[in-house]
């Protein structure tokens, strides 16, 4: 490991005027299960190291009126134990316990899952699908707000910049008719990273119909994303074999789309679009 | 870049040592106060054989900065019995035969411990999960289950 500072924030405050000054050579470190080991690996080798576990304005989940805020320390392990979030956001619980084991839960955090943006992260698919907003602060600009589909530019590419902390994350509260899936493949059950998984999210209307869908493949893909054209063909209508089948076809044609033919493709294009269905079909059959 | 004063509270007792900020809390545990019962396994977060209790939680230490135990309580293998008073874990997998190499053994009761201490009558099930973080290339993990889930009994 090449040697660095280590600097420990108590206040958002103090946090803001340390990047402001060393942002770009410093690295945050919250529960450190991603950076740790590219630290080991030299894959990044920042002056100094900030840690911002001991701000206590960072953590929590908070229920308002129409939306829950929850901070970007939250580790998994409270993610997956916290009443609120398990009563409004069941997708987001089942994403956070699929994380690795239990000391990885225990550790790891939301935000860190968010900045750290690797393609086979489990919880930012679901924040995705969940249409979750990052607010984001620095010294230059105060406060923005920006929505977590778009934030992403690329593996490991978050547009949070480096003067720059994560705050918070907003999630609105949605219908309580609105029924969601979180699936998970990897390797094996536990500890694995994803081979693939899927955030699923809908609601019928009163006739029957398909009247919100959102569907976020992970971990195919170098961004988590909403399959917008596969959503179309089922939205305002029934479901029928035939537009699930359509929707699944065209939700493979748009990965392709972004990330070409690779050695996985023949395995993980047929076994993504049978999750899909299966997961729909669970969901509403 | 200067070495900086870390105190922890490790197994009980109050400890001071001066580390350089690169140092994980595994490093420090094992080459600076002796601790080597926490192993060094794959140093990657995969395999467990690290696992300490920070402040009651089980956490992989070769992924936790040293600095960031600040101010912590860290509990190793070395706190939870003593040679003439073992404790009902560590009795129970030696009963029940789930101790082979040894190696997985100390994250594997640490974890066990942080398990029963959430939830005292785990299924089978939750025993599974509960250890999950945990990599035994011996046992195959019957006997260690067994050895958990007789001590949640009892």
């Amino acid at each position: 490991m090449q040697r660095f500072q280590f600097h420990q924030a108590r206040s958002i405050e103090e946090a803001l005027d340390l990047l402001s000054e060393k942002g770009e050579r410093t690295k945050v470190i919250a529960g450190g299960t991603d950076l740790i080991p590219a630290l080991r690996n030299e894959e990044v080798r920042p002056e100094g190291v900030l840690d911002i576990l001991e701000i206590e304005a960072l953590r929590g989940i908070r229920e308002l009126e129409d939306r829950v805020w929850f901070g970007p320390t939250t580790t998994f392990t409270e993610i997956e134990e916290s009443s609120v979030l398990k009563c409004h956001f069941p997708l987001l619980v089942q994403a956070a316990s699929s994380v690795g084991g239990p000391q990885i839960r225990n550790r790891g955090t939301v935000g860190g899952n968010i900045v750290n943006a690797s393609p086979a992260a489990d919880v930012l698919p679901a924040l995705v699908a969940l249409g979750a907003e990052l607010e984001v602060q620095s010294k230059r600009e105060g406060i923005r707000r920006l929505p977590i589909e778009g934030a992403i530019q690329g593996p490991y590419r978050c547009v949070i910049k480096g003067d720059e902390l994560l705050t918070g994350i907003v999630i609105k509260k949605y219908p309580p008719e609105t029924r969601s899936l979180f699936k998970k493949l990897g390797r094996r059950n536990a500890m694995a990273r994803a081979r693939m998984n899927l955030s699923l999210l809908v609601r019928l209307d009163g006739s029957g119909a398909v009247e919100e869908l959102r569907v976020v493949p992970g971990a195919v893909m170098p961004v988590a994303k909403r399959i917008a054209r596969a959503e179309k063909i089922l939205l305002g209508k029934k479901l029928a074999p035939s537009l699930l089948e359509e929707a699944a076809q065209v939700m493979e044609e748009e990965i392709v789309k972004t990330t070409g033919i690779r050695w996985s493709t023949a395995y993980k294009l047929p076994v993504i679009q049978a999750v899909f269905k299966q997961s729909v079909m669970e969901l509403l059959g | 870049m200067d070495k900086v004063l870390l105190k922890m509270v490790v197994n009980g007792k109050d400890v001071e040592v001066r580390v350089q900020p690169t140092r994980t809390l595994l490093r420090v545990l094992r080459e600076d106060l002796g601790l080597t019962g926490t192993k060094k396994g794959c140093e990657q977060g995969d395999c467990g054989a690290c696992t300490v209790l920070l402040e009651g939680k089980a956490v992989n230490s070769c992924l936790v900065l040293a600095l960031q135990a600040q101010g912590k309580r860290v509990e190793t293998i070395e706190g939870l019995g003593r040679p003439d008073a073992l404790h009902p874990l560590q009795k129970s997998f030696i009963k029940h035969g789930a101790v082979q190499c040894g190696f997985c053994t100390p994250g594997m009761l640490l974890s066990a411990k942080a398990l029963l201490e959430k939830n005292p009558e785990p299924t089978i099930d939750e025993i599974r999960r509960g250890i999950s973080g945990n990599l035994c290339r011996c046992t195959g993990y019957v006997k260690i289950i067994k050895a958990i889930q007789n001590v949640s009994k009892g």
